[in-house]
């Protein structure tokens, strides 16, 4: 690992990324790595099916109804967030106006914009 | 001489925020304000440390015109709100130290100062006239978002405005249905008056169709007064509600469809403060449900989360803020990657996301679960309120989407939009990691929960214990589920891109269709007047004509009459007289 | 300060005959005096004596109660008594007080206004005039009332024909005016005549213990009401028998119409109390119905018509005049509501409205002084040119309207407080409606005099002539006052307020 981290070791757009980064992001920018995006999903996954294991091994003291299945919150937050963002297409079909819909800008943020759309004040 | 301990800690934020309006302009006298923007909420908090003996503590009464006013009560409830306001308060003057503007020193001070001095005041007069204040103060602080805040400023304005008029025409209501009592305790719904401060407060902690200013003016204002707006006015309502409506049933309905609703419009929303505002809807929620379930561990719960919330809502429009401050948009659709430019505020903004989502070791994580556990505790006595349950549970979810990923992720992670910045700027980061600490340390399992539970207005016998096994898993679960879902949807390309748009919300009916209605009338009117205009000034002439000819000196009443029909009509007189003096009886 | 025990105890003895006496002798004697100014020194001379005297009377009456004085020792009811009350006292002082500043505005005033060799006659005939209106109030005796209402009467026909010099219209004026005011004293003669036979006394005090005991009397007294009524109210001003008024005021000069106005209409409003409430009684059936229906209808009515006719006038004086007629029905409907807030209310609109009409019709007479202006077109930049006589006037006219801390406000509001404790919301409405009305006339003037700019002549804008002092002084003392009644500035609203309550509480006391 440590001769991968060493500035010889990496390519042009590695080193131009880093200097670019805050010194601070620089031991992260691994985040960024596809790789990493692809297979993070991992993560959640097995920490679910821990916890859905730990949940048969010590249940609620109170249970409410929905408790007698095993899992029973995973699904309700799997299902909830996965109803809520389907949701959002027809959402957006029914709700979603251009911007200038009530001819007050929603859009572009006037004072600080870095938008090319709109010249303002740049906060460096 | 003027006993201190007399006088409302509010009214010396109010004092100093007076001050600040009076200083000059220039970069030493900046100093000055900011000196007094950090110090003010501090003296404030030492007056309420002094003032406050662990019982209810009244003082400041006024006679006015037969009424009796209380202007300072702190007793264990109140207490809360004042300590937590003059935090955030000091909070938000180091957030917005390297602004030089003195309307938003000002007003930002007055402001806090009168949620403050809403929240000891005694009774229902005293909290309307902090009321108003609040709402005028702060409204100068969305206005100082630019001029395409101006129309929603003045929407803001006139929401709050109203709220104000219906709180005050409630209290006189209320006071007459109670024998002229204005004292400000549980006040419930049984009479109109009681209803009518309900819409009040309703108006000011964003009830479901009430809540539009709030999506439509935070998002609008500088991103100082985003980040001030946020912690005082609803959270002055919520204490409004709790002093109030305590286990009044339809605050558990209402609680419940608030925390629902928000969480879609959240999802489609591009503008991330504007994703926070509904967020912030969704968490109001929670507390009003709470205060609707009323048991004391329901009311803990709401207390603790109102405590909490404040920070880690303002945590979150912080880092979001600062973002803005550094980019110049808060626009999902234009951010991403962006923590390898700013990781401090990222990881700010993820303790924050946690806090909110309730991941265990960060702050919601109990007090959330306390007022959940209220509900399904009482649905043991109600089955009904275990749908109720469910909607929270559901809402949890919807939280974990829309702050818990949403914001950090479109901000921080996703597609590298390409922007390299600075990061935030010095006091931003100070304010930013204070609010952090406290969000670790108030849900600490060793020795910090238990600071806030001290602050809980309820002594319970058994105190709720947090981190059990069984409630950090089943949490756990919930979100583990959550983000896994989000990774599938994500990975499977059914998540939606984030699309810049306006989205629709209730105050379209007054912003499009009431406007337009309005439109069409008036030009109904113009033509209508046209025609009638004729018509009516005819009328208008005939009869200023007809009142000439009686009355001007050449008129018929007015010819200086001869001396003998003056003496026809005193006969006439006389007859008259005698007709009265014999046959009226 | 006991001010009672200043003055000589023979002059308090003898004040009530002293006070008609006085002028009616140096009325004859001013009638031959060779010169305008003697004349003029002994008419103040004498008004002042008058009202040194009333003011005398009236802290006896205040501390000791009410006063009879027997003319000649022949006690009533056969003799000649003279009452002062707290009911007639006050407007005594009342008439005294106009007479004096009056005279003193006459100083200048006449200069322009009478003819050179009728200033002593008109002088004498003022005092006799005085003499009168003295007389009706003091005395006891209902025929005495009749004699002096006609002393008055003849002379002011005389007074306002005087008029004549600058307005040859005052001759009409004054004709009209003798012709309805004879009828009017006749009708009231007639009412004498009636209760005469039915209570065989003419002695007021007696003629109220009689009708008493008759419980109201027969026929005869429901007649003899009937035309006293009548008879006071052509005198009164009461709509609508009112016609003689607005041109005797009009065309009167300036020192006859403020007088009248202050003071002429007032002494009939004061027998129209002292007949209802002390010689008749609102406990018969009659009396009170009259009150109720009739005096309330035509006050109302009067309130609404006269200053709708305020309103069109072109003539600032007349607009005046028409005022009057409408603030007599402010007084009327205090009288019919009949309950002690009600009288009172319309007892102190009658000493208010006295101090501000008096005020308004003075700085009238300056216009004409200065610039010969009646003409409420002509009124354009008067605030320029005559700044502290306008000033005097809009004071007043603010008062007349019932602006607040105004002698008007506090009348008003009594009013409207006693009106709406009897229920009568409709007559609130109507108060309301009017002072609007009177907002409208009164504005009127104050607008051109304020926003107008000064006439041009021959290219020149007029330059700023103020009025002579001695005019100056008695308007600005109406104004102030009417100010010290309602800003109760030297406690002087509340002695006026103090002075209408217990003048109300004699009146409803004495038919309980």
């Amino acid at each position: 690992m440590a001769e991968k981290n060493a500035p010889e070791a990496l390519s042009a757009k590695e080193l131009e990324e880093r200097q670019n980064a805050h010194p601070f992001a620089v031991p992260f920018l691994w985040l960024g790595k596809q790789k990493v995006i692809d297979n993070f999903i991992w993560l959640p996954v097995l920490g679910m099916i821990a916890m859905i294991a730990l949940g048969i091994v010590f249940p609620h003291e109170k249970p409410a109804p929905w408790d007698v299945i095993p899992g029973s919150w995973a699904v309700i937050g799997f299902v909830s967030y996965t109803f809520i963002v389907l949701c959002a297409k027809p959402l957006t079909a029914l709700l979603s106006r251009p911007e200038d819909y009530y001819g007050e800008g929603g859009l572009p943020d006037p004072e600080y914009s870095t938008e090319h759309t709109h010249e303002g004040d740049h906060h460096d | 001489m003027i006993d201190f301990f007399q006088i409302n800690p509010g009214l010396w934020l109010i004092l100093a925020g007076l001050i600040c309006a009076l200083v000059p302009k220039g970069e030493a006298f900046a100093l000055v304000r900011k000196a007094l923007v950090i110090g003010a909420p501090i003296l404030a908090a030492v007056m309420i440390f002094q003032i406050y003996t662990s019982q209810e503590v009244l003082a400041g009464k006024i006679t006015i015109g037969g009424l009796e006013l209380t202007t300072l009560r702190i007793d264990n409830l109140s207490m809360v709100w004042g300590y937590l306001f003059c935090l955030i308060g000091v909070i938000n003057g180091i957030y917005g130290f390297h602004e030089k503007c003195r309307i938003t020193d000002s007003s930002a001070l007055i402001y806090a100062g009168a949620a403050i001095a809403g929240v000891f005041s005694g009774d229902l007069l005293t909290l309307f006239l902090f009321w108003e204040l609040t709402a005028i103060s702060s409204v100068f602080l969305i206005w100082k978002g630019g001029e395409r805040a101006y129309a929603a400023g003045i929407r803001y304005l006139a929401l709050h405005v109203l709220s104000g008029v219906l709180l005050l025409a409630g209290a006189i209501l209320f006071a007459n249905t109670n024998g002229g009592d204005y004292t400000f305790n549980n006040i419930g719904i049984d009479t109109l008056g009681g209803w009518l401060i309900l819409i009040a407060i309703g108006i000011k902690c964003g009830f479901p169709f009430l809540h539009m200013w709030m999506q439509d003016a935070y998002p609008k204002a500088s991103i100082t007064g985003t980040v001030i707006l946020s912690a005082f006015t609803t959270k002055m309502a919520i204490y409004a509600l709790a002093r109030g409506y305590v286990g009044v049933d339809i605050l558990i309905y209402i609680g419940a469809v608030m925390t629902c609703f928000p969480v879609f419009f959240a999802l489609i929303e591009n503008d991330l403060r504007r994703v926070l505002a509904f967020s912030l809807n969704n968490q109001l929620g929670f507390m009003v449900c709470g205060i609707g379930i009323g048991t004391e561990l329901a009311m803990n719960g709401v207390v603790g989360q109102v405590f909490v919330h404040v920070i880690f809502k303002s945590l979150l429009f912080m880092s979001i803020g600062a973002v803005m401050y550094r980019v110049g948009t808060a626009k999902a659709s234009e951010l991403g990657g962006l923590f390898r430019s700013m990781p401090i505020t990222a990881v700010f903004c993820l303790i924050g996301a946690g806090s909110i989502a309730a991941f265990p070791l960060l702050a919601a994580f109990v007090t959330k679960a306390m007022i959940i556990s209220a509900v399904i505790y009482e649905a043991a006595y109600n089955p009904g309120l275990y749908v109720i349950a469910g909607m929270l549970l559901f809402a949890s979810a919807g939280v974990m989407e829309h702050s818990g990923i949403k914001v950090p992720y479109f901000t921080f992670f996703s597609h590298d939009s390409g922007r390299r910045v600075k990061e935030a700027p010095l006091n931003m980061l100070v304010a930013m990691g204070l609010a952090a600490a406290l969000c670790i340390f108030l849900a600490f399992p060793w020795g910090g929960y238990q600071m806030l539970y001290a602050l809980m207005p309820y002594d319970l016998p058994k105190p709720y214990k947090p981190y059990t096994v069984d409630h950090v898993v089943f949490q756990l679960q919930l979100l583990f589920a959550a983000i896994s879902a989000f990774c599938l949807l994500k990975k499977f390309k059914l998540y939606p891109a984030e699309r810049r748009g306006e989205i629709l919300d209730f105050d379209w009916t007054y912003r499009k269709l009431c406007l337009g209605i309005t439109t069409w009338i008036g030009a109904m009117w113009t033509r209508l007047s046209a025609v009638t205009t004729r018509v009516r000034n005819k009328a208008i002439a005939g009869a200023g004509r007809r009142l000439y000819q009686m009355f001007s000196p050449a008129g018929a009443m007015s010819e200086s009459a001869p001396s003998g029909l003056a003496a026809a009509l005193t006969a006439a007189m006389l007859i008259l007289v005698l007709f009265f003096v014999y046959f009226v009886r | 300060m006991d001010l009672l025990s200043l003055f000589p105890a023979w002059l308090l003895e003898q004040g009530p005959a002293f006070v008609i006496v006085l002028p009616l002798l140096m009325g004859a004697i001013t009638a031959i005096l060779p010169s305008r100014t003697s004349a003029w020194w002994v008419c103040l001379i004498v008004t002042l004596l008058c009202t040194v005297t009333s003011f005398g009377l009236l802290l006896q009456v205040y501390s000791e109660g009410t006063s009879v004085y027997t003319m000649g020792g022949w006690d009533p009811p056969h003799g000649i008594s003279l009452v002062l009350d707290v009911l007639s006292a006050p407007v005594l002082l009342l008439i005294a007080a106009m007479a004096v500043v009056t005279t003193v505005y006459a100083m200048p005033s006449t200069i322009a206004e009478i003819e050179p060799k009728k200033r002593a006659p008109f002088y004498a005939a003022f005092l006799l005039c005085f003499a009168g209106l003295m007389g009706m109030v003091v005395t006891g005796d209902a025929f005495n009332v009749f004699v002096f209402l006609e002393v008055s009467s003849i002379s002011t026909y005389a007074l306002v024909a005087m008029g004549a010099a600058r307005d040859r219209r005052a001759l009409a004026a004054a004709y009209n005016y003798l012709i309805l005011g004879s009828i009017g004293a006749t009708f009231f003669v007639i009412g004498l005549g009636f209760m005469f036979m039915e209570t065989g006394t003419l002695n007021m005090a007696d003629m109220s213990r009689i009708l008493a005991e008759l419980d109201g009397g027969s026929r005869v007294a429901k007649v003899g009401f009937g035309f006293i009524i009548i008879g006071l109210g052509l005198k009164l001003a009461m709509f609508p028998l009112h016609t003689w008024l607005p041109g005797a005021y009009a065309y009167a000069p300036t020192k006859v119409t403020v007088f009248l106005a202050s003071t002429a209409t007032k002494a009939a409003l004061y027998l129209l109390f002292r007949f209802t409430f002390t010689v008749f009684d609102p406990s018969y059936d009659y009396v009170i119905v009259v009150l109720t229906y009739l005096l309330t209808g035509v006050g109302v009515v009067g309130m609404v018509f006269a200053s709708l006719q305020a309103i069109f006038q072109t003539d600032a004086r007349r607009t005046l005049a028409y005022s009057s007629v409408a603030q007599v029905g402010y007084m009327l409907l205090g009288i019919g509501l009949a309950t002690a807030a009600g009288i009172a209310a319309g007892y102190l609109h009658l000493l208010n409205h006295a101090i501000i009409k008096g005020g308004l019709f003075l700085a009238m007479g300056a216009f004409w002084y200065r610039f010969g202006i009646t003409r409420l077109s002509d009124f354009n930049g008067l605030s320029k040119t005559m700044p502290w006589t306008m000033g005097a006037f809009m004071i007043s006219g603010l008062s007349l309207i019932g602006v607040p801390f105004t002698a008007g406000f506090v009348s008003k509001v009594n009013l409207t407080i006693a009106a709406a404790d009897k229920g009568w919301w409709w007559a609130v409405a109507i108060i309301v409606v009017t002072s609007v009305l009177a907002i409208i006339y009164i504005g009127r003037i104050l607008l051109a005099a304020y926003f107008g700019s000064p006439p041009e002549i021959d290219g020149e804008v007029v330059k700023r002539n103020e009025a002579p002092l001695m005019m100056l002084v008695p308007m600005w003392a109406m104004a102030l006052l009417s100010i010290a009644i309602g800003s109760n500035i030297l406690d002087l609203g509340d002695f006026f307020v103090t002075a209408s309550e217990r003048a109300a509480a004699l009146l409803v006391g004495s038919g309980a």
